[in-house]
């Protein structure tokens, strides 16, 4: 069904190097790919193997040594409200409540909205990652799954057309791990944003993705595979045992495509 | 309970200061024609006599109105500087090296070119208190504007931030706290400089009164004056570390 989609993204031969004590080493290698719109796309590979690079370079938060990169035709010549970034730290400004955070992005907007127009348009995303009740607290008073709910309704409030998470959910545990997944998939069915996920947990690349980027050590592009698993996939449907055998199968599939790769010992995937 | 036991302690400290030092004055430690004047008890008594007749309020006033004077014109100056120093690495580069330098210098060693310029009088003395009152802010300030966490910055930008939308909503309020940890420093170094400051031929203020006093031989008064500078300038302390206390954000 992806495969009508048009493309949103379009990642051409990047490379990106950099000079760390004088050497040179490369952090990509000609990376090509596509995302397409509406796509969840997930991006995994070892540890240092240029993921986050590769999300940094889409953000128009740095820029390809070599190749390019095509948002809707046109190059990406810096960030821009059009990519929510969701960084693997937390990005709340830690003077501001959870309300006025979300409030944040419509202060950089060109035309003034009133106290209550950002209000209420600020609450609406914070009841659709259910945080609707600690609207009041500073971001030193939330738990890690609290303040992962925040910078998403953050980030959801700038509408970016699409989502650039990086590890968002590396660091929480793994039951309010799953609600982010269910809240996550729910956000992007109705929302209709085009995802581009970094993760080194495979089952949660499985869970979520329509297409997998798998990147190898050298920082190029192993393989890129479908993901055929029926949605919904979590919840009741996950404890269906035909698509089980399919959920540990295309796992084993992605699994022995990292395998390939050299040097699994020190590979980061789970 | 545990904060009663505190509390009396800061007290307790304040009385046994008290203790030795008229025990050092009755035991004419201060030689034999001074101590009596020179004993807490007889500035008490004058301090009480100056309050009550008005000289305290008629030298204190001036000395707070030129002290605050200096501090809100340094403050007007200090902090846009702080924060481009602190958030454009270039400007920071151009600045270092005579900030650091202007700021080891007592402002008491520009007084004489402070009175050439500005001749004797009032402006001379907030030029000297604006003059000590800014370095501390400067440099605070630039520090907090300077460890504004790439993040937010990142952040701002990937939400369509221009530099000005960043400066206003992440780099100013990220610098607060330091901006109150400078006006603390520039305070407290305003009212110390404040007494050489107005010994500069002003007709009033505290420093003008010591010298006064002096002149007087009322040695009971002098060390009545540099008790209220002691505690004015407390005072003056204590409204800063409640600002600090109620504008810092905590992370």
């Amino acid at each position: 069904m992806t495969t009508e989609r048009p493309v949103l993204i379009s990642v051409r031969q990047v490379t990106k190097t950099y000079k760390k004590n004088g050497r040179e080493f490369h952090a990509l290698r000609d990376c090509s790919f596509e995302v397409m719109k509406n796509e969840f796309l997930v991006i995994v590979g070892p540890t240092g193997c240029g993921k986050s690079t590769l999300l940094n370079l889409i953000a128009g938060l740095d820029f390809p040594s070599a190749g390019t990169i095509l948002l809707n035709g046109e190059p990406v010549s810096g960030p821009g409200a059009d990519r929510g970034v969701i960084f693997q730290e937390y990005a709340l400004l830690p003077w501001r409540s959870v309300l006025k955070n979300v409030e944040l992005g419509f202060e950089f907007r060109k035309s003034p909205m009133s106290r209550n127009e950002k209000e209420a348009e600020a609450m609406k995303y914070l009841d659709m990652v259910g945080l609707g009740y600690a609207v009041k607290k500073h971001p030193g008073e939330l738990s890690g799954g609290m303040k992962r709910r925040a910078s998403l309704a953050m980030i959801l409030a700038i509408k970016p057309v699409i989502l650039l998470m990086d590890g968002a959910f590396n660091a929480l545990d793994s039951k309010t791990k799953m609600t982010m997944h269910q809240e996550i998939t729910r956000i992007w069915e109705t929302e209709k944003n085009t995802i581009v996920f970094v993760t080194s947990d495979l089952d949660e690349a499985v869970k979520l993705a329509d297409r997998i980027v798998v990147l190898n050590r050298e920082g190029s592009i192993e393989a890129v595979l479908r993901n055929e698993l029926p949605r919904p996939r979590l919840g009741s449907a996950s404890r269906d045992l035909d698509f089980h055998h399919r959920f540990i199968a295309f796992r084993e599939t992605v699994m022995n495509v990292i395998k390939k790769d050299a040097g699994l010992r020190t590979c980061a995937i789970s | 309970m545990a904060l009663v036991a505190d509390r009396s302690f800061y007290v307790l400290g304040v009385i046994l200061f008290m203790i030795v030092w008229q025990i050092a004055a009755s035991l004419r430690l201060f030689g034999a024609d001074f101590s009596e004047a020179f004993s807490p008890l007889a500035a008490i008594l004058a301090l009480i006599e100056m309050i009550k007749n008005g000289e305290l309020i008629h030298h204190a006033l001036p000395s707070l109105r030129r002290v605050l004077l200096g501090l809100s014109l340094a403050v007007v100056v200090a902090l846009p500087i702080g924060v481009l120093v602190g958030y454009f690495k270039r400007v920071e580069q151009l600045t270092y090296v005579v900030f650091q330098f202007m700021r080891m210098i007592s402002p008491l060693a520009w007084m004489p070119i402070a009175i050439i310029i500005f001749g004797v009088g009032d402006v001379s003395v907030v030029f000297l208190l604006w003059l000590v009152a800014i370095w501390p802010l400067i440099l605070n300030t630039s520090h907090g504007a300077g460890r504004v966490s790439p993040l937010w910055v990142n952040m701002a930008k990937t939400m369509g931030a221009m530099d000005m939308g960043i400066l206003r909503k992440v780099v100013i309020p990220a610098a607060v706290p330091d901006m109150l940890t400078g006006l603390r420093l520039a305070v407290g170094v305003s009212w110390i400089i404040l007494v050489p400051a107005e010994m500069l031929g002003v007709p009033d203020g505290l420093g003008y009164f010591i010298l006064d006093t002096r002149d007087r031989f009322r040695y009971d008064q002098l060390m009545a004056t540099i008790m209220a500078i002691g505690m004015i300038g407390y005072l003056l302390d204590s409204a800063n570390r409640w600002l600090i206390h109620k504008f810092s954000w905590k992370n």
